[in-house]
């Protein structure tokens, strides 16, 4: 679903788990486990070729090859060596990169942002686990705050993060994103979750070093649905979470030209991104988490076949 | 058809309160609460708009407010239903009518005279045969020149016959006489006719008058829009003797009130009827110039004066008269002891020798050669640090002292305070005692003074007189038991003996200092009060005041006090006075009367004569123009008609309107505005908590 905008509006509500009700779930394993069952395993494929249990091709032996890997039966058919290869789908490095910023704190009512934001990281945390992913996590506002390296063993240790992830300062894209891939060499899924409060062409700076690691990039844009709408009607001094500053605004005036501009920025971010094989998907916070990750996945994994 | 009508309209301005629902609705919105936003990022790079368009947002709300705060202040206006009977009962019916007439001086500027007349003349010719009226002639006092009327002619005879005065204008006692005519007579219908120029200085608002109810005033309006007037508001006469006879400098003030200027103003002083000078001066608007003129030399006797200015529109204070009597003289003799040193009485005599105004004329007498030719024609005599009168010189002095003579007698040094017995005794005001020695402890001082009496009350105020470094080493004090004869205790020491005391014997009176007036037993006479102190001691004693250049119209002269102060007093044969006005009418007066009052009514000189006297010749008096008149600023006439409009509810009432019950049935109004207020303001509390708990 490249370029793509989630409906905030669930055809069938019913089908779904609304993120209010998920909030009521204090355990996270819990929650992510609610979310995934029933959905389609091996949704995605190793980028490397080696040992799994799915064969791939026969291939003529070359010296240096693992003599533990020739096909002695093909051997005894026809006196030639032949190696095995197999499809390696279950041990590539599956990374969430969490925005824990203050201005993920907002909440125009329901859940907030960030706790949005918490959810889908311990999904798709989860489920890449369940894949047999290595799984880690990097929670960042102008820095890094928490680093998880990606392991197979790291699921408990990535879930307790996610758990107790606070937001306390403002937020920065560039500068925890290089250390990320200075820290991370190999290559893998890498999933940035954020609300993206900077111009784009600084986000796809940012993002740009990640993709040219060679890692998949998928991002996940978070916004409130207030943020969208701006649906407030009382003139109000306006003050911004992370920076506390304030100014005095009157929404009607303002209201029509801040949802054009809002909708500029997602749309620059979504072609931008595109340009960049960077996958961008916009959540607002109303809607249904399993909704928007099997609506994504399911896009992801039919246009991942057309490439 | 009923009119609605309010008790108390003032209430109105209550509705300044709608203000309050309006600001309540239109700030609300603008409070300003903070809402905690994610980023700023968009919002600042939209141009900010700091004023909205205000909106009321609860129009329901709003108007419920609004109606309340209306149905308010209309219940506490008391509205209530006038009934048409009323109105009825003043259409129809004979009328009562008086007409006022302003024959104030201010009434001479331009033509505003002849327009009243003809004003008067027009309320007359408007009466219907079955109508009375009045009219009352008012300047500062009001006369009724008849009694309520149909004679139309009679009236138009009175209007002709009336003249302009020399009063000024007051509202009150007019409004007061015609309020009292309205009352006394009770036809159906009243009306009033103010005929004046509606001058400011007349209206004073206090005076309490209401007509009775129904009364109409009309009110004729004679004021000119823009006016101009240039008065003579004052003279100053500056007298000095030179060569044994007086130079006088004449001063006078002129002010020009109102807007216009004026260039090369005549000013003329004419003195005994013949011009005597003259200057030319400019007068800018609403402002005041004084013109001095040459100094001339005053001619014997009597003079009548006169400054006049060029004609304007109101010519009656263009002049301003003024009568100089020539100096006036306080005949003093002055008794001596018959051993008394010849600088006994220096200070004394240096002393009155000084004034001259009055001048004091004296003569030194030893006290032992007193007789009664030597007292006759004296004002005053000073018996001075003599020894006490012998029982022949003391009944002469009482005499002298009885018919109106002032004594001042200085116990002093001599004699023997015993030797005070007999009639010489009868003389002070108390026995005198023996002499007290202050000598060893620096002297006494005077520490009481009696400033509110005439010998010292030139040293009231502050600056103007200190006798606390005067010591006084010896005195001979009066021995009282708290008070003295007939009079009182004008001044103490500090150890409070009397050091002046004064007693009232017949006509006269008797001053007592107790000490002396040189330099044997104080040092008062080398104190800078000891001139103006023996002076006014002289002057007190001796009935001295000082005759006035002039009066104003209105004044109420005593005319006997004023034939004593000019020195004009005739001989016992005249038995009758004639005054003889400007207008040169001739009033009689008995000089058998205590008092002969004559008011002066008139601006110019009055002439005083005495019948069946060979007594010199006749006084003079100046009346000049009450200058407060001069300003014609105008005054609005719906003030005097809101001022006298009806407050009288029993009139309703004797008109047969309605009982008290009806009266009580149409003000019941309020009471049913009120309640419907109070269910509104109700239904506002209810409807607001909702909109609030809806807001939540």
């Amino acid at each position: 679903m490249r370029g793509s905008r989630l409906n905030a509006e669930p055809t069938d509500s019913a089908r779904f788990l609304d993120p209010k009700a998920l909030e009521k779930i204090g355990n996270l394993e819990l929650l992510a486990r609610t979310v995934v069952e029933g959905f389609i395993s091996g949704l995605h494929r190793s980028p490397y070729l080696g040992r799994s249990v799915d064969f791939a091709e026969h291939r003529a032996y070359m010296p240096g090859d693992d003599i533990r890997r020739i096909d002695w039966r093909l051997f005894a058919r026809n006196d030639r060596f032949y190696v095995k290869e197999f499809e390696a789908d279950t041990n590539t490095s599956f990374t969430t990169l969490l925005d824990i910023s203050r201005s993920m704190s907002f909440a125009s009512r329901g859940i907030s942002k960030l706790d949005y934001s918490r959810y889908l990281a311990a999904c798709l945390t989860y489920f890449s686990s369940k894949q047999r992913d290595r799984v880690g996590l990097v929670t960042f506002d102008e820095d890094i705050v928490d680093f998880v390296p990606p392991s197979a063993k790291h699921l408990d240790v990535a879930l307790h993060v996610i758990d107790r992830i606070q937001s306390s300062r403002r937020g920065a894209l560039g500068p925890p994103l290089l250390k990320v891939a200075e820290a991370i060499r190999r290559r893998g899924i890498m999933v940035v979750i954020s609300d993206f409060y900077e111009e784009p062409e600084s986000v796809l700076n940012a993002l740009k070093i990640l993709r040219y690691k060679g890692n998949d990039l998928i991002v996940f844009h978070i916004l409130d649905p207030a943020e969208i709408q701006f649906p407030f009607e009382e003139a109000a001094n306006y003050r911004d979470l992370e920076t506390d500053e304030a100014i005095p605004v009157i929404p009607e005036y303002l209201r029509e030209q801040y949802r054009k501009m809002v909708g500029e920025h997602i749309q620059t971010l979504s072609r931008s991104l595109g340009d960049n094989q960077i996958d961008y998907a916009l959540f607002d916070t109303s809607t249904p988490l399993d909704f928007a990750l099997f609506s994504y996945l399911s896009n992801r994994e039919r246009l991942s076949r057309v490439r | 058809m009923m009119g609605l009508s309010f008790l108390t309209p003032a209430f109105f301005i209550g509705l300044v309160g709608l203000a309050v629902p309006i600001i309540i609705h239109l700030t609300n919105r603008e409070k300003r609460e903070v809402v905690a936003f994610p980023s700023l990022m968009f919002l600042t790079k939209i141009p900010y708009r700091s004023v909205r368009r205000q909106k009321i947002k609860h129009w329901l709300l709003f108007l419920m407010r609004c109606l309340a705060v209306v149905l308010l202040v209309t219940a506490f206006a008391r509205p209530f239903l006038e009934q048409p009977g009323r109105a009825v009962a003043s259409i129809g019916g004979a009328r009562q009518v008086v007409i006022l007439l302003d024959r104030s001086y201010s009434m001479g500027y331009g033509d505003r005279w002849a327009r009243a007349i003809e004003a008067a003349h027009g309320a007359v010719d408007a009466l219907a045969p079955e109508d009375q009226a009045s009219l009352i002639l008012f300047s500062d006092r009001a006369v009724v020149a008849n009694q309520p009327t149909s004679d139309s002619v009679q009236l138009h005879a009175l209007i002709d016959d009336a003249r302009l005065g020399s009063g000024t204008t007051r509202y009150g006692p007019a409004l007061q006489l015609a309020d009292k005519l309205l009352r006394d007579l009770d036809l159906p219908r009243k009306e009033v006719v103010l005929i004046t120029d509606f001058q400011r200085v007349g209206w004073d608002g206090h005076d309490e008058i209401s007509f009775p109810s129904g009364t109409e005033l009309r009110t004729v309006d004679l004021s000119d829009g823009e006016t101009s007037n240039v008065s003579v508001t004052g003279v100053v006469l500056e007298r000095e003797p030179v060569s044994g006879r007086e130079r006088v400098v004449a001063s006078a003030r002129l002010t020009n009130k109102g807007a216009q200027v004026f260039e090369d103003i005549d000013v003329e002083l004419e003195l005994g009827g013949r011009p005597l000078r003259e200057k030319t001066v400019r007068l800018e608007p609403n402002s005041s110039v004084t013109v001095t003129f040459d100094a001339f030399t005053l001619p014997e006797g009597v003079s009548r004066g006169v400054v006049r200015t060029s004609e304007d529109a109101l010519p009656l204070d263009n002049t301003f008269q003024f009568v100089i009597w020539p100096g006036q003289s306080v005949s003093v003799l002055i008794l001596e002891g018959p051993g008394a040193p010849s600088g006994r009485g220096l200070y004394l005599r240096q002393a009155l020798a000084i004034g001259d105004r009055p001048r004091f004329g004296f003569d030194v007498k030893r006290s032992t050669e007193l007789s009664r030719a030597d007292l006759r024609g004296r004002a005053a005599v000073f018996l001075n640090d003599a020894p006490p009168p012998s029982n022949a010189a003391a009944q002469l002095l009482t005499e002298f002292v009885e018919s109106g003579g002032g004594l001042v007698i200085v116990l002093g040094t001599e004699g023997d305070s015993s030797a005070w017995e007999g009639a010489a005794a009868g003389l002070l005001p108390a026995p005198a005692g023996v002499p007290v020695d202050r000598s060893t402890d620096w002297g006494g001082t005077l520490a009481y003074i009696d400033y509110g009496h005439p010998v010292f009350e030139l040293f009231s105020s502050p600056g103007s007189g200190d006798f606390s470094p005067a010591r006084f080493f010896r005195y001979r004090p009066l021995v009282t038991n708290g008070s003295v004869r007939n009079g009182k205790t004008l001044a103490r020491f500090d150890d409070g003996s009397i050091a002046l005391a004064e007693r009232v014997l017949g006509d006269g009176r008797v001053l007592v200092w107790t000490s002396t007036l040189d330099t044997a037993w104080n040092d008062l006479a080398l104190q800078p009060v000891y001139l103006p102190f023996v002076h006014q001691l002289v002057k007190y004693a001796a009935g001295y005041a000082e005759a006035r250049p002039w009066h104003s119209v209105g004044e109420v002269l005593d005319l006997s006090r004023q034939l004593e102060l000019t020195g004009s007093e005739s001989g016992p044969g005249s038995a009758e006075v004639v005054v003889i006005t400007p207008s040169g009418e001739k009033t009689f007066l008995s000089r058998q009367e205590d008092r002969q009052l004559v008011t002066l009514e008139e601006k110019g000189f009055y002439e005083i004569r005495y019948l069946e006297s060979d007594a010199a010749g006749p006084l003079s008096l100046a009346a000049n123009l009450d200058l407060t008149e001069s300003d014609l600023s105008r005054l609005d006439p719906e003030e005097v008609k809101a001022a006298v409009s009806s407050r009288d509810t029993d009139g309703i009432q004797t008109a047969g309107v309605g009982t008290p019950v009806d009266q009580d049935r149409r003000q019941r109004v309020w009471w049913y505005l009120l309640v419907a207020a109070l269910v509104l303001l109700a239904a506002e509390t209810f409807w607001s908590n909702r909109l609030s708990r809806l807001a939540r």
